[in-house]
C-alpha cells in the first residue's frame, strides 16, 4: 500500500485528489478504462465494460467540482458492479449463457443509490455463474485469474470483483455472497471483503441464487474504504422483505480501542488449513494481544455439519429460484424442441453449465417427495443447531477469528476437480451465512509462493462496525506486512 | 445410493433435459453428493428446541398491500425473444 494512501485510504486519497482539482474525474475515468483495455485481455475481470456512461458520470463531477460544489465521498470514484447486480439498460447475465442478452429495465437498491451519488460504473465484472462456485472457473466468460500470480485464480463467485481491484482496474467493487463468495476471492487476492449482516443491505436487483444466504458486500483495498462502501449501500430497503438496514455508521467507529476485547478461536476452524495459513493466524493472534484484546478458545461441534446443510439449503432455494429460466420471457432460447415443455428442458440444458444443473438436481432432489423430511427438513433444523452454537460462542467472546480459506489461491482449472473437494473449501466461510452473520476477510500474510492470506473476522448479527473496527486495528498495526501494491492498472 | 432412474426422474421435475452420453457421469456425481449430503443424518437434533424460525423469533413482515406505479408492460417483455401486443412466439408445431 503506497504510503500517501495508507493514512487515509484510497478513496478518502482520491476524492481529496479530485476537490483539489489535481486530477479531473473524466481524466481519472480514462486512466481506469485505458488499464482495464491492456489488462483485460489476460485478467479477465470485466465481462462488460461500461465507457460511455462512466465517461459521461465523470463529466458530470467535473461540471459540479468546476461550479464549486462539494461532492460526496463516493462520487466520481470508479467502481464495479458483479455482473448478478441489476443495472437498469446494462447487459446483465450472471455469466450464464442463458441470460446472455437480458438487459434489466430497473436498477438494484444498491447501484440506484450509487449512481445517485454519481458513482463512476466502469463496468460488471466476471463470476461463477449464477454465483455457483470457488474459482470464477463456471463463468460462461472464461475464469478470471488472479493478479498476483496468473497461474492461479481470482477465487469465487466474486473472481472479476477481486481481480479488478487487485489489479488496480477499479477502486472497488460490489460482489455477492451466499457462501464465501465476496470473503473468499478477497483473501485469495489480498484484500478486504465484506459479508455484511443479513438484512443490512437490500438484495432488491440482485438475481437470487439462494435468498435465505444472499447478501451483497463490498470488496476494497482497505478497511476504511470497504466502511465507506458499507455505509453507503446498508439502508432498509421496502422493496425487500427482509431488509433491516444497519445500526450505525462503521466509520465513524473505526480506530475505538480494542482493549479487553474477547477474540474467540474456535478449534473446528482449524481442522485442515495448511501450514502457512495457521501460521499466519497465529501471527494475527499475537498482534491482537499485544493490542489488549483477549483471546478465548472454544469448541463449535455444530460446524462439523455446517457443508452439507449449506449445499442442500442453497441447492434447494437455487432449483427453485432458477426455475424461472424457460427461454419464453427472456434470456436464451434453444431452436430445436419438439413442444413447449421440450423447449423449456432443451433451454435450460443448453442454457446453465454443468455445475448450476448438478446443484439444481440437488436442490430438486432434497425437494421432492420422499426425501423432504430426511434432507431439507433436517437441514433446517441443524440451521438451528449452528445459529444457536453461534448465539453461545458469543456470550464468551465480542468477535471470532478464523481462516477465510484453509488454502491459498487454487491453481487454475481447478473447477475439473472432484465437486465434493471443491465444496469442501468453503468450510470457513459458509457458517456465517447459515447464521446470517456479519464477517470479513483481511489480509495477514502471504504464502511460501507470495500468495495473500486471508483471516476472518466473525461478529454477532448487526455488529458488522465492531468487525470492522477489529479489522481497521489490526491493519493498522500490520499494515507493511499484508498488502502487496501489484504493479499492473491504474497507480494513483 | 441413486442410479440413473432416479437421475432422470429428478431432471424431468427440474426441467432440464439428460444427454444420453452424460448420463454415467452425472449419476456417479450425483451419487457423491447426496452420499456427502447424507452426513447430516448422522446428527441428533433437538426437534423442539432447534427450529431455525423459533431460534431467530423470525415473524413475518406483512405490510398494506398497496397499488403502486409499476412498470410497463412491453417494457417488462422487451427482453423475449419476438413477441407481440404482450404476446409471445414460439415455433408453430401442431398442422392448421
Amino acid at each position: 500500500m503506497p504510503e500517501k494512501i495508507k493514512k487515509t485510504g484510497k478513496i478518502k486519497y482520491i476524492n481529496k485528489l479530485l476537490t483539489d482539482k489535481e486530477i479531473s474525474c473524466v481524466e481519472l475515468t480514462q486512466k481506469y478504462i485505458d488499464s482495464i483495455k491492456k489488462e483485460n485481455g489476460i485478467i479477465n475481470a470485466y465481462v462488460n465494460i461500461t465507457e460511455e456512461t462512466a465517461l459521461k458520470t465523470a463529466e458530470t463531477v467535473d461540471e459540479k467540482i468546476q461550479r464549486g460544489e462539494k461532492i460526496s465521498l463516493l462520487e466520481g470514484i470508479p467502481m464495479s458492479l458483479k455482473d448478478n447486480i441489476s443495472t437498469k439498460d446494462v447487459e446483465t447475465t450472471c455469466c450464464s449463457k442463458i441470460l446472455k442478452g437480458y438487459v434489466p429495465v430497473y436498477d438494484a437498491t444498491v447501484w440506484e443509490g450509487l449512481k445517485s451519488q454519481n458513482a463512476v460504473l466502469l463496468g460488471k465484472t466476471n463470476m461463477d455463474e449464477f454465483a455457483m462456485g470457488s474459482s470464477c472457473e463456471t463463468s460462461c466468460f472464461g475464469g478470471s485469474l488472479n493478479p498476483h500470480n496468473t497461474d492461479h485464480v481470482a477465487g469465487g463467485s466474486s473472481g472479476g470483483a477481486a481481480s479488478a481491484v487487485s489489479g488496480n482496474m477499479a477502486v472497488y467493487g460490489l460482489g455477492s455472497d451466499t457462501g464465501g463468495s465476496v470473503r473468499q476471492p478477497a483473501s485469495f487476492c489480498g484484500l478486504v471483503g465484506l459479508k455484511p449482516t443479513y438484512g443490512s443491505v437490500s438484495r432488491y436487483g440482485l438475481i437470487a441464487y439462494a435468498s435465505s444466504l444472499d447478501q451483497i458486500g463490498p470488496i476494497a483495498g482497505n478497511v476504511e474504504d470497504t466502511a465507506i462502501i458499507y455505509d453507503a449501500i446498508s439502508k432498509y430497503d421496502k422493496r425487500d422483505a427482509t431488509s433491516s438496514g444497519s445500526r450505525v455508521k462503521t466509520v465513524d467507529t473505526l480506530n475505538s480501542s480494542i482493549k479487553g476485547m474477547k477474540i474467540g478461536i474456535a478449534e473446528e476452524y482449524f481442522d485442515g488449513a495448511g501450514e502457512d495459513v495457521i501460521a499466519s493466524i497465529k501471527k494475527a493472534i499475537e498482534a491482537y494481544e499485544s493490542l489488549g484484546a483477549e483471546i478465548v478458545q472454544f469448541k463449535l461441534p455444530s460446524l462439523k455439519y455446517a457443508l452439507p446443510v449449506y449445499y442442500i439449503l442453497a441447492c434447494a432455494e437455487a432449483s427453485s429460484n432458477l426455475g424461472r429460466y424457460d427461454g419464453i420471457r427472456y434470456g436464451y432460447r434453444t431452436d430445436n424442441y419438439k413442444d413447449v415443455n421440450d423447449m423449456i428442458s432443451r433451454t435450460r440444458s443448453e442454457g446453465f453449465g454443468k455445475e448450476v444443473q448438478r446443484r439444481i438436481l440437488l436442490g430438486t432432489y432434497v425437494l421432492s417427495a420422499g426425501y423432504y423430511d430426511a434432507y431439507y427438513k433436517k437441514a433446517q433444523k441443524l440451521r438451528g443447531s449452528i445459529v444457536k452454537s453461534f448465539q453461545d460462542a458469543f456470550t464468551e467472546c465480542d468477535v471470532m477469528l478464523t481462516p477465510t480459506v484453509p488454502t491459498t489461491a487454487f491453481e487454475t482449472n481447478y473447477t475439473s476437480k472432484d465437486p465434493i473437494e471443491t465444496y469442501l473449501t468453503d468450510i470457513c466461510t459458509v457458517p456465517v451465512n447459515i447464521a446470517g452473520l456479519p464477517a470479513l476477510s483481511i489480509p495477514c500474510g502471504f504464502d511460501n509462493k507470495g500468495l495473500p492470506i486471508g483471516m476472518q473476522i466473525i461478529g454477532k448479527s448487526f455488529d458488522d462496525a465492531k468487525i470492522l473496527n477489529a479489522a481497521y486495528k489490526y491493519e493498522q498495526y500490520a499494515k507493511d506486512e499484508i498488502y502487496k501494491e501489484l504493479e499492473s492498472g491504474v497507480r494513483i | 445410493m441413486v442410479g440413473k432412474d432416479d437421475i432422470l426422474k429428478i431432471a424431468k421435475l427440474a426441467k432440464l433435459s439428460v444427454d444420453e452420453s452424460k448420463i454415467d457421469e452425472l449419476t456417479k456425481d450425483m451419487g457423491e453428493i447426496i452420499e456427502f449430503a447424507n452426513t447430516i443424518n448422522t446428527a441428533v437434533t433437538n426437534v423442539e428446541s432447534e427450529d431455525f424460525d423459533e431460534i431467530n423469533n423470525i415473524v413475518n413482515a406483512f405490510h398494506q398491500d398497496e397499488i403502486a406505479e409499476s412498470y410497463d408492460r412491453e417494457l417488462i417483455l422487451k427482453n423475449r425473444e419476438g413477441g407481440l401486443d404482450g404476446y409471445f412466439f414460439v415455433k408453430r408445431r401442431s398442422e392448421k
